[in-house]
């Protein structure tokens, strides 16, 4: 059984680098390639981000991350006690629109899906859970 | 993330230099604001940048779209392989002049 490791913080877009920080700081312990680790962190930033605008429209609320890795597989989660919502039910943007005709956004979930090999969303004993894995 | 720029007459060339997310966004598209007036060709030089987020995209494309209503151009440089792979999958490679 392989440890996991869990950071808790305010959930506060300045906590972005501490997160990050602790994506690689678990990733550079298992030997992961440059390539895998910039495209988790993405993903996680997209995520984060993500909470902290939205997961508590009346205030101050905490984030928390967990992560393993076991047989080559990382898995991360990232855990808030904010309004249920699951990003993964928006629709993909349309990536096939010129330059003139796209909004400027809407890509953060997208790329996320594109990054990792499996993302998944709960709610969960009153939290919202979404659980990215992908092999090293 | 440091930005360093260089104007020569309408010529723009921003060298990018660090991770451009959600929280250096906002010093691009402030560097940009400041800078961008008269610019006729913006070249944006990724060689020491290969991690850009979604912030990021929002800030090239709305550069993108103030370049084309100003009839100007803006090309992405040394651009690296992770970056590549989310131009790709974003289906902006074929929206930015990418080299």
């Amino acid at each position: 059984m392989n440890e996991e490791s869990v950071l808790k913080i305010p959930a506060r877009l300045e906590g972005l680098d501490l997160i990050l920080s602790f994506v690689s700081f678990l990733l550079d312990s298992h030997g992961c390639s440059p390539q895998a680790r910039t495209q988790l962190r993405m993903a996680v930033e997209e995520l984060y981000v993500n909470v902290t605008l939205y997961a508590y429209p009346s205030g101050d609320g905490w984030a928390e991350i967990r992560g393993s890795v076991e047989d080559g597989m990382v898995t991360l989660r990232l855990i808030d006690g904010g309004t249920p919502f699951n990003p993964l039910e928006k629709d993909d943007p349309d990536i096939m629109l010129s330059g003139e005709e796209r909004g400027i956004g809407g890509l953060g979930i997208f790329m996320v899906k594109t990054m990792v090999d499996e993302v998944e969303y709960e709610y969960r004993d009153g939290c919202n859970q979404l659980t990215l894995r992908k092999q090293l | 993330m440091k930005l360093t720029p260089k104007k020569n007459g309408t010529d723009l060339t921003i060298q990018l230099s660090g991770e451009l997310n959600t929280l250096t966004a906002p010093e691009l598209s402030a560097l940009l604001n400041k800078e961008l007036g008269g610019v006729k060709n913006l070249t944006l030089d990724f060689a020491d940048c290969d991690y850009v987020s979604s912030a990021g995209l929002r800030v090239l494309l709305a550069t993108f779209k103030q370049m084309k209503v100003a009839k100007g151009s803006m090309e992405l440089t040394n651009v690296g392989e992770n970056f590549m792979d989310v131009l790709q999958n974003t289906g902006l490679d074929a929206v930015f002049g990418v080299f």
